[in-house]
């Protein structure tokens, strides 16, 4: 494993295409996990190195306390190290930005060019795409509390997770448990979800963004079939793939995403359905879950009658169910 | 026997009223009380928008409502709220102010003209409880913006749908009953025969 590992780092540093020892034996999902965040780090250490000699670019930022100029790196500052520029109170509650008033932009993806910046919180007067990035980083960190929460003895594959729909009133995660049949959750079983996705929550991880080519995508999911099935369609636009990290998970998705977990406030994990009729996957479970961002102070009746709405089968764009319409749908869930 | 009644005499203010009045000491006495209410009142008129001791500013407060009140009803032809507005208004351009800016501004309203709210204290230092005293429709950004009314929250989003749903589940529900009913009738004077024989049977 080490072996392998080894020289795909020399591949990647040395900035040729990553065409790895084929694997000679199964991974563990710890394994896999390690070896994706390794890969990751790698890549995105090489990508910062390739930006060479720093060039400067001027960001005018708009908004409290008063608009100004501030002078970064090109290729390497990010939002967020505008937003360390102004005050902590920036740096905590932004969670995305605007950039030149219609770009929505990750707080943790360098700028490029000169531009206008806006940092928008939960609370801006029209926060739709906010919104939207958070109850898709809650879908995302809802795949890595799905690979944490079980035994080694079962086997988590993910598979995907269809684009923010808050009006469903849940967020979801498909995840395949090939070793579980009929598998419905307990009460316990539920509230241990839950605590798990909070423990992952309080960590206080960045979300970093990152675009990788197809082949390194490709040789990061190479356990996983459903990404790799996934990936090419993906990539065939731009033959990139985007892929998001919070600790040492690593997932794919369009983004944008919000700036840290710890934006994540009140959360549960509150149902697994099992999606039935669906010839490919076997024991493709539906994971549910609903939150609220940091700050917001909501009456626990209110709250019951969310997790109560969200208990229910959270329709949207089952991502397989047809051969036909597959990759389409996979398209749209991965438009996520 | 004739009285009149005190609310044709004095305007109602539209804030609580203690029974007394603070005394805010002063080595000057009573007079010095006065001073410092004076100093206050056309500091509120001016700025719009003070930060003091909770004290001061209640009793201010009391003070700049009266005015405001007089000086809507009477308007700046009356002698007395002319010679009231000269002595609170330390400075006299904001005699103009009052009557000019304040007066149309509050004409409508049918609320209090302004607007009492904590403030933090010092962590070390006297405890004194301060407060923000201001005008309502002063200039500057609200100081309590929790405007959590805006329906694109995403806690009021989650809401909404949610109470589409139970809606949409409450239609669905009647819907079905009307489908009983209409065969119920049908039960019914079935059932009609039966429900004479009842009281014979007991």
């Amino acid at each position: 494993m080490r072996r392998q590992i080894l020289c795909l780092s020399t591949k990647i540093t040395h900035n040729s295409c990553t065409k790895a020892l084929p694997l000679t034996r199964f991974l563990s999902s710890q394994e896999a996990i390690d070896r994706r965040y390794h890969l990751f780090t790698l890549e995105k250490k090489r990508q910062l190195d390739k930006v060479g000699r720093v060039e400067k670019i001027e960001v005018q930022y708009k908004g409290v306390p008063n608009d100004c100029t501030l002078v970064m790196n090109k290729g390497i500052s990010t939002p967020y190290d505008c937003a360390r520029h102004l005050s902590e109170w920036h740096t905590d509650t932004s969670a995305l930005a605007l950039l030149d008033g219609s770009v929505y932009w990750d707080m943790h993806r360098p700028l490029t060019e000169n531009c206008t910046l806006e940092l928008q919180h939960f609370r801006v007067p029209e926060p739709q795409q906010v919104n939207r990035a958070f109850w898709r980083t809650c879908s995302f960190m809802l795949g890595a509390c799905a690979t944490v929460a079980f035994k080694d003895t079962v086997p988590v594959k993910l598979h995907s997770f269809p684009g923010p729909d808050i009006r469903s009133g849940s967020f979801i995660y498909d995840v395949q448990l090939p070793t579980l049949k009929d598998w419905k959750p307990s009460q316990q079983e539920l509230i241990t979800l839950s605590a798990e996705y909070v423990k992952l929550v309080r960590q206080n991880e960045p979300l970093e963004r990152l675009e990788v080519s197809e082949e390194l995508a490709l040789e990061m999911f190479v356990e996983n079939e459903h990404k790799t099935r996934q990936i090419p369609s993906i990539a065939r636009n731009h033959g990139k793939v985007t892929l998001y990290k919070v600790g040492k998970h690593v997932d794919i998705s369009k983004g944008p995403m919000i700036s840290n977990t710890k934006q994540i406030g009140r959360v549960a994990v509150v149902s697994v359905h099992k999606l039935n009729g669906n010839s490919e996957v076997n024991q493709l479970y539906r994971f549910q879950g609903v939150a609220l961002p940091t700050g917001v102070i909501i009456n626990h009746f209110a709250f019951s009658i969310l997790t109560e709405r969200a208990k229910k089968l959270n329709t949207v764009k089952s991502p397989i169910p047809k051969p036909l319409e597959r990759e389409e749908s996979e398209s749209i869930a991965m438009k996520a | 026997m004739n009285q009149a009644e005190v609310s044709k005499l004095v305007s109602k203010l539209r804030i609580n009223v203690p029974p007394t009045h603070r005394k805010l000491r002063s080595p000057k006495g009573p007079e010095g009380r006065i001073d410092k209410l004076r100093k206050t009142v056309t500091g509120l008129v001016k700025f719009e928008r003070i930060e003091l001791n909770y004290n001061r500013a209640d009793e201010a407060r009391q003070y700049t409502e009266r005015l405001i009140s007089e000086a809507i009803r009477h308007g700046d032809c009356h002698k007395p709220t002319m010679d009231t507005a000269n002595f609170w208004l330390l400075e006299k351009e904001l005699i103009h102010k009052l009557f000019k800016v304040l007066v149309p501004r509050y004409e409508t309203s049918n609320s209090s003209y302004t607007r009492l709210i904590n403030a933090p204290k010092p962590q070390y230092g006297r405890n004194i409880d301060k407060v923000v005293l201001e005008l309502k429709g002063n200039p500057f950004p609200d100081l309590i913006n929790n405007n959590t009314n805006n329906k694109l929250l995403i806690q009021n989003v989650l809401l909404d749908a949610a109470k589409q749903d139970y809606r949409q589940s409450k239609i669905n529900e009647i819907a079905k009953n009307i489908g009983k009913t209409e065969n119920a009738p049908l039960n019914e004077s079935s059932k009609k025969p039966e429900a004479p024989e009842k009281p014979v049977e007991s």
